[in-house]
């Protein structure tokens, strides 16, 4: 009898505890009205602004709720292994995203308002990375320039004219070093800083980086010392200038800096010269917002007519194809496209917006660029059309570090010939 | 469910004790864990080595490309590099780790005051997340490191040793091994305490020195517990991977990537097929490991 009783009422807790997990995993699913969409943005200087932009969006309609994710890019890459991508995305538009567009990972944006106010001869750019038969996989947000951001108030006194060759480079870099002023601030610790500012530049502004690595895709697997592009015989001259920059106009603690620490100290005066962004603008103007800057294209040759400034995507809006939310995800990007909403981000950002209508006058610390950009004097960066497999910023860091030049470009073509095997 | 044990007739001497039948139940305690380790851990891992011979870059088409991955990798300086980096430094890292370790649970359990404030001190780096432990150290390496070699005028260390591409693997050592340590000794200190004193008092009694009782007493009764430790940490370390994103990244150039970090990057930028070619290739590599320290410690166990 009481064993039965047991019985009974063991059976009656466990029916009791199925019922209880049963709701609580049902209570996962929508019981609000509200859509629910998962936004991917990482760009880490802009997060605030965009946090407000999409309260904005939230409180202006009752369909949608935009969540935002600032996990990162290496998260985002894991979601789609894992058949969990976000519903849509403003990220870097780079080798790392040309895989999800060149594989139909990412759905067409063709039919969107959106798509219609892209400027044309943008396209190449968004090109460069790949496309997918039939489909506009993704549409250009934001452009960002980026040259050599300098001190106005150091090159003023002591006298020093924004240079347009190389030679006027050199001689700038000697006359700031005999006053006692550190020519560049660098940041080798964080290896990107090396990759986008010192080997970007230097390179870009010597050597056709598209048309090259054009050249590099069709030799494939017969990259190395015979083929017609190598990074050997290609990259050696350009990587030898920035090496003599490197070796004796930096900070004496550039190994141990990171960027956080060169904005810091370029806010604080402590050089004249920087390799960054436009980004490190909103950065270096936290600890000193009244300092006078500019931006002029890195000379690497004596010809002027050879100055370039770098440009890439910034960011690019897409809608992953494994998305269950597409429609609600096509609404929140018309809404990102809105004229008054992508210029008022770009100028935050100090980019340059990308659709035909855009207008509005340049902030005065990019105005050094605007030149170059209207005209397409502009290369895409050695460093970003690299994939991404191929450990790019961990060989240039080490080139500044003091590793053998002819060696690691070696080993780049040796790696890019493995991966052409492979892929 | 009852708990009585069914004898069958004819089978009633005792030594068939352990031959009676297995309640059901235990079965059903086993479920959780057999469920769970084949869905998190066997079902992927085939699911790896089937993707290894494929071209598969994690998402989207693929299609089979035989062993070509894995005829890659034998010839990818990189990968192969990863495997001498990664065994140099659990090999280095366990030795440092084992005899800090010992000559602190000696100290720590001898008659010394404080000890177990000191024990406590001595374990805190164990309950602290490596990635922290990485960032703090980082910090340490990259500013008062060289601010106080360039006070003392010691020039090798004005620069950040996790900049300099021959010692940076140095600083992954030292951290790790401080984070390492603790558990180790704390299993050193079990393996001391557990000999009797008389042992030490018959040596007294024969006139052996403190060094002669270290050597000859306390080192063997406690090299079965050498062997644990050194199976943990060696296991550990070939896993290495937190620490050394935390200090250095791989970098500088790609002096210290460990195995974990190169297939790590292969599923973040799109080199999927290859880096689970080289998982597959790490997990024979670790189960011969495996294998090979099983059969040592068989005969450790019966000293």
């Amino acid at each position: 009898m009481s064993s039965n009783l047991t019985r009974t009422l063991r059976m009656a807790v466990l029916g009791l505890c199925l019922a209880l997990l049963a709701g609580l995993l049902s209570g996962c699913t929508g019981d609000s009205g509200k859509e629910t969409i998962r936004f991917t943005f990482s760009k880490r200087e802009a997060i605030g602004f965009m946090t407000k932009l999409v309260a904005d969006y939230n409180a202006s309609q009752d369909k949608t709720e935009v969540v935002m994710d600032t996990s990162g890019v290496d998260v985002v890459s894991a979601s789609f292994v894992r058949g969990n991508p976000p519903d849509i995305a403003l990220a870097n538009y780079n080798m790392e995203t040309a895989r999800f567009v060149q594989r139909g990972a990412l759905s067409d944006l063709s039919g969107t308002q959106a798509s219609t106010r892209i400027r044309k001869d943008l396209q190449p750019l968004m090109d460069q990375y790949g496309s997918y038969p039939g489909r506009t996989s993704a549409l250009p947000y934001s452009i960002m320039a980026s040259s050599v951001i300098y001190n106005k108030e150091i090159f003023a006194a002591h006298g020093i004219d924004v240079p347009k060759t190389w030679s006027d480079l050199i001689a700038a870099c000697d006359a700031l070093k005999a006053a006692g002023v550190t020519p560049f601030y660098a940041t080798w610790k964080d290896d990107w800083t090396v990759a986008q500012g010192w080997f970007d530049y230097s390179v870009g502004g010597q050597l056709d980086t598209i048309d090259f690595f054009h050249k590099l895709s069709e030799a494939g697997t017969e990259v190395g010392p015979d083929s017609p592009a190598s990074f050997e015989k290609d990259f050696q001259q350009p990587v030898a200038k920035m090496l003599e920059l490197a070796g004796s106009y930096v900070n004496k603690d550039a190994a141990s800096r990171a960027y956080g620490d060169g904005n810091l100290a370029f806010a604080q005066g402590k050089a004249a010269m920087y390799l960054q962004g436009p980004w490190a603008f909103g950065e270096i103007a936290k600890s000193a917002p009244d300092l006078q800057l500019g931006t002029f294209p890195l000379p690497m040759t004596d010809n002027p007519d050879d100055l370039r400034v770098r440009v890439n995507v910034d960011l690019a809006a897409w809608i992953p194809e494994g998305s269950k939310h597409k429609d609600a995800a096509r609404d929140f990007l018309e809404y990102l496209y809105q004229p008054e909403v992508i210029e008022a981000y770009n100028k935050s950002q100090l980019g340059f917006t990308p659709t035909i209508d855009a207008a509005g006058a340049p902030d005065p610390r990019i105005e050094g660029m605007v030149e170059y950009y209207e005209k397409g004097q502009v290369y895409q960066g050695p460093s970003v059309l690299v994939p991404r497999t191929i450990p790019i910023m961990n060989h240039v860091q080490a080139l500044v570090l003091g590793a053998d030049p002819a060696a690691t470009f070696r080993t780049l073509d040796a790696d890019w010939a493995r991966l052409a095997f492979r892929q | 469910m009852s708990i009585t044990t069914a004898t069958r007739p004819g089978q009633d001497r005792p030594q068939t004790r352990r031959k009676r039948r297995v309640e059901p139940i235990f079965y059903l305690f086993l479920l959780p864990s057999l469920v769970l380790f084949t869905l998190a851990i066997t079902v992927p891992g085939l699911v790896g080595i089937f993707f290894s011979f494929t071209n598969s870059i994690g998402i989207g088409d693929w299609e089979f490309v035989g062993l070509t991955n894995y005829v890659a990798i034998f010839s990818d300086p990189a990968i192969l590099q990863s495997y001498l980096f990664t065994f140099g430094f659990s090999i280095v890292t366990v030795l440092v780790v084992n005899v800090i370790a010992f000559l602190l649970a000696v100290g720590l359990t001898s008659q010394i005051r404080m000890k177990t404030a000191l024990r406590t001190i001595f374990v805190i780096p164990m309950v602290v997340s490596g990635i922290i432990i990485a960032y703090v150290f980082n910090f340490l390496f990259s500013n008062s490191l060289p601010s106080a070699g360039a006070a003392a005028g010691i020039s090798w260390l004005e620069t950040s040793l996790l900049a300099n591409p021959d010692l940076a693997w140095v600083a992954i050592v030292v951290v790790t091994a401080w984070q390492a340590v603790p558990g180790a000794l704390l299993i050193y200190i079990a393996g001391l305490v557990s000999i009797p004193g008389e042992v030490y008092e018959a040596a007294d009694i024969d006139g052996a020195s403190k060094f002669q009782q270290l050597l000859k007493i306390t080192a063997p009764l406690v090299a079965g517990y050498v062997v644990i430790n050194i199976i943990l940490g060696f296991k550990g370390f070939l896993n290495a991977y937190d620490i050394i994103v935390g200090l250095t990244n791989g970098g500088p150039g790609t002096s210290t990537r460990s195995i974990a970090m190169t297939v790590i990057a292969g599923f973040n930028g799109g080199d999927y097929a290859y880096q689970m070619a080289n998982a597959t290739i790490f997990f024979v590599v670790a189960v011969l490991i495996s294998l090979l320290q099983l059969s040592l410690t068989r005969g450790r166990n019966t000293l």
